[in-house]
């Protein structure tokens, strides 16, 4: 197996943009579909990780009169998620109506069982099959191609056969967007244009600021000479060149020697910043080649000048007037919302949370990025509401989910790094998000006529995140996992300790169980069948029983076998036992790679305090409609098959729900 | 120098002065006629019209002798040389009228930049101002006042970079209108225009420049500055403009370049001008 770190794994796990730049042929106009009008509409609010709990709380107190209108016209319910309740899991079942096993999006990382290598769930990258070398040049000979994973068709793939009109916005884990003439562009899975899910990079002359391996971005030390500083932005791996080097483009900032001012200075680029200033979005070009570039856009902040320099940049994004990878159908649909409302935040999930979980970022100018973020949403939400008269409309707001993650600690007294001061400046922000989406809810009812239905969802609700859990550690100290050395215990990513020949189980992923079954896993152990199904029995109830020294409680709720919990095809790609966290209780950070640290649990001291990958029973979602709803318990699935009754659609094969009308 | 741009820019401005209010493309089909008919003129009593005619025939007659007699190597062969030949000597009778259309083109080439080369502000909109000064004077024991009309803001104090001795600041656009900002340094005072969104068609001077020839002749959109004046060089840095054509982005010169040629071939035939 080669060595390969946990950077260099997500990094080549997403990387293709030079490369597909030759792949991505530009349209004078924007296709549509040749629709019909309906009669009925549906608008669907994807509202991700709004809890039902903090919902009901605050529509209690009257500060989401929406909300509470929308209720009282038709009906709310807890929605029940996936297992595990991962974004990209709970939205694949919403789009497909299926679950994992039909699918094939069992979380947010797979396994290679022959290497035991980590992969990303959403998305196969496939480079040229062809290239020609001409010296230092590699040249394809044909585009690289980037695949969607999950299985099963779209609902919105569903409608357009039966010429119903969609538009589908940032739907995640819809990257790249499934094959159609709808109009939808990706969400959550989009990666910036480095090929990471999140990269940013901070530029800073104060030296114990700088460390090597941050994950999510990169910290570089500067020097000011003659009140200028000279940098470098890296940027997409160049294919088109043989050794395959990191491109990137010089920037120089230059400071005023006394005022607090400075220019900054990149390509065509020339902007001032006042410390403490956005500089709005930077188109920029990485050349790969004479005739090859890839465009980006990206935003400044200027941190600070004195008595330290400190220059954040944030993640590269995907220019949406000149995508180097697919983000959009049809493709110019991208194209037509730049024209409009000029660059806009085309990563997954833009939010940079990995800056604010660096001390990159604090936590007002996160919500700064992330208030750019919400009144793009915001605009783009008018303008196609504004458009909206027949079919589909989805839209989808992940502030909701990323300020929870960030600023439950404020609204938790029992979070390890609650500040009262900070929790008083802050405190309101997640309650402040649900009022803005409320307000949202507002225009989306002025839109509703009678026979409009509309639908508020989300994908599950938020818990705290006290204590992480570092399921390997507990595999291994219970005698189901083996390591090489004992003493590099908690050293390395990706299993490199693990002694396979003597190991029956192991844990990836942020919820994934599989047991190290011979003929499946490269190096199995345990006999499928009786043997196994022994072990997965043991070991759930292991788990189940197991107790925190710490505070008496269970860390794992519940955990799933899963061919007890998961229908249909993909059955065999999935994890044996997915592990249902208890409230406070998640999967540690270094768990998901294969990591195996010395201690079974940990405090969380991250920002990140608010989490939902636990199990689905302690984070519903919500559901909130102006229709009444018939099923006592529904669940994401369940929808797909009433968007396609209210068409007047039979649900297709393979999808396990009822329509909840 | 000053007094030929004024006049110069005046003929512009009363030119496009009906078309101020109207998409920049018709200013450009316009001004790109008037050009097909300038240049008809000058290539009518410039060029040695009998030469090209006979020129232009002789090629013609070559290329036929090409398609007659494809199958004698030696026939084809000499055909493309003499093809090649009085294709030199057409370059000849046509270098005549370029010469003496290369400069007022020049002329209007940097007229029409003014017009066409650059974006006016939006309300919202921020903006560098980059002032250039003199090598004598000390950046940093000058002061520069600036003060701005009531639609423009001046964000930031002034950022003064040694390395290529300029002074920055920058400009926020609050309301529509042509703006004044006037600026102060060791007792001269400046005054430079501002635009901000007027109407579609706008005459931009991006630079107000020192008095010196080839400055003044590329920069003609404002007064210039008297020459022993400790400031080199006023820019705005407006954002380059282009003309939007189903979507596709193509720089004015392009345009005004394919427009003139249409034109000038479209209308040779009415001015019996052989070109």
């Amino acid at each position: 197996m080669n060595r390969v770190n946990r950077r260099d794994f997500i990094k080549f796990a997403l990387s293709s943009g030079a490369l597909l730049t030759l792949g991505s042929g530009s349209e004078l106009v924007t296709k549509t579909l040749g629709k019909s009008d309906t009669h009925k509409k549906v608008l669907i609010l994807g509202l991700d990780g709004m809890d039902p709990h903090l919902l009901q709380i605050w529509m209690k107190q009257g500060k989401l009169p929406s909300f509470q209108k929308l209720w009282n016209q038709g009906d709310f319910r807890r929605l029940r998620t996936s297992t595990p309740p991962q974004s990209p899991v709970a939205w694949s079942n919403f789009i497909t109506g299926m679950n994992p096993g039909g699918h094939g999006i069992f979380d947010f990382i797979h396994r290679d069982p022959e290497s035991y290598m980590p992969k990303f769930s959403g998305a196969e990258i496939k480079e040229a099959d062809k290239t020609i070398r001409i010296g230092n040049l590699v040249l394809p000979l044909s585009g690289g191609e980037v695949k969607l994973s999950r299985k099963g068709r779209a609902f919105w793939q569903i409608l357009e056969d039966h010429d119903i009109p969609a538009t589908v916005f940032k739907m995640p884990g819809n990257y790249p967007p499934a094959p159609t003439k709808q109009r939808t562009i990706s969400g959550m899975g989009t990666p910036d244009l480095l090929g990471f899910l999140s990269h940013f990079n901070y530029y800073t002359t104060e030296f114990a600021e700088v460390k090597e391996d941050i994950g999510g971005g990169e910290i570089h030390e500067v020097y000011i000479a003659e009140n200028t500083v000279e940098a470098s932005l890296p940027g997409p791996v160049n294919t088109f060149k043989k050794d395959r080097p990191d491109s990137s483009i010089d920037f120089k900032v230059h400071i005023d020697p006394f005022n607090p001012v400075a220019k900054i200075v990149i390509q065509d680029n020339e902007f001032i910043l006042k410390p403490g200033e956005w500089s709005g979005w930077k188109r920029i070009r990485f050349k790969m080649i004479p005739t090859q570039s890839v465009n980006g856009i990206c935003m400044f902040y200027l941190k600070q000048i004195r008595p330290e320099f400190k220059l954040y940049i944030s993640p590269i994004n995907i220019d949406p007037a000149a995508p180097a990878l697919p983000i959009s159908t049809p493709s110019n649909y991208s194209k037509e919302l730049e024209k409009r409302f000029g660059p806009f935040f085309t990563k997954g999930l833009p939010a940079d949370t990995k800056a604010l979980d660096n001390n990159v970022l604090d936590d007002g100018e996160f919500l700064e990025q992330d208030d750019f973020i919400l009144n793009e949403r915001l605009e783009m939400f008018e303008h196609e509401l504004s458009r909206f008269d027949s079919g589909l409309l989805f839209y989808y707001v992940s502030s909701t989910d990323q300020r929870q993650h960030m600023f439950w600690r404020h609204i938790d007294k029992k979070n390890p790094i609650y500040d009262p001061n900070q929790a008083k400046k802050y405190g309101n922000t997640i309650e402040n998000i649900y009022r803005e989406m409320d307000r949202m809810l507002a225009k989306a009812m002025e839109k509703t006529d009678k026979d409009t239905v509309l639908i508020a969802m989300s994908d599950h609700g938020f818990s705290p995140f006290h204590r992480s859990f570092n399921p390997n550690t507990w595999l291994y100290e219970n005698g189901y996992h083996a390591l090489i050395n004992k003493w590099r215990q908690g050293r390395e990513d990706l299993f490199m300790n693990t002694d396979w020949s003597k190991t029956k189980a192991y844990a990836l992923g942020l919820n994934g169980l599989y047991i190290n079954q011979k003929g499946r896993e490269g190096e199995g152990t345990v006999n499928p069948g009786v043997e196994k199904e022994a072990l997965v029995r043991e070991i759930i109830q292991n788990l189940e029983s197991f107790r925190d020294p710490q505070t008496g409680e269970n860390p794992v709720l519940k955990a799933y076998a899963t061919k007890d919990v998961y229908q249909g095809s993909q059955m065999d790609k999935a994890p044996d036992i997915i592990i249902g966290y208890n409230q406070g209780y998640r999967v540690s950070w270094s768990a998901p790679l294969g990591r195996i640290p010395k201690n079974i649990l940990e405090d969380n001291r991250e920002k990140w305090s608010g989490d939902h990958c636990m199990a689905p029973e302690v984070v519903p979602g919500i559901l909130v409609t102006n229709q009444k709803i018939n099923i006592d318990s529904p669940a994401l699935f369940d929808l797909t098959p009433t968007i396609l009754q209210i068409f007047n659609i039979k649900k297709t094969e393979g999808m396990i729900g009822k329509s909840i009308f | 120098m000053w007094v030929f741009n004024s006049i110069f820019g005046k003929i512009f401005e009363i030119v496009f002065f009906p078309f101020k209010s109207m998409t920049p493309w018709i200013g450009m089909i316009f001004i790109s006629f008037l050009t097909a008919l300038l240049m008809l003129c000058v290539f009518r009593f410039t060029s040695h019209q009998q030469g090209i005619k006979q020129v232009k025939n002789k090629i013609k007659a070559h290329l036929l002798e090409i398609r007659l007699f494809k199958d004698s190597l030696n026939v084809s062969l000499r055909a493309q040389g003499n093809i090649l030949r009085y294709n030199l000597k057409y370059i000849g009778y046509s270098i005549k009228p370029l010469m003496v259309m290369i400069i007022p083109l020049i002329l209007i080439l940097i007229q029409l930049n003014l017009w066409f080369g650059h974006q006016s502000l939006t309300p919202g909109q921020e903006v560098i101002l980059k002032v250039e000064v003199d090598e004598d004077l000390s950046l940093l024991d000058t002061e520069f006042l600036i003060e701005s009309s009531s639609g423009l803001v001046i964000e930031t104090p002034p950022l003064r970079i040694e390395e290529t001795r300029e002074v920055n600041w920058k400009l926020f656009a609050k309301e529509t209108g042509i703006h004044e900002l006037s600026m102060t340094v060791n007792g001269h005072r400046i005054v430079k225009k501002v635009a901000v969104a007027q109407k579609s068609l706008n005459k931009i001077s991006p630079v107000k420049v020192r008095r010196n020839f080839i400055d003044e002749l590329f920069h003609p959109g404002e007064a210039p500055l008297p020459a022993n004046h400790p400031i080199k060089s006023l820019e705005i840095k407006y954002p380059s403009n282009y003309m939007s054509l189903f979507g596709w982005r193509i720089h004015w010169l392009i345009v005004y370049f394919a427009l003139s040629i249409i034109f000038g071939f479209a209308l040779k035939g009415v001015f019996k001008v052989e070109i």
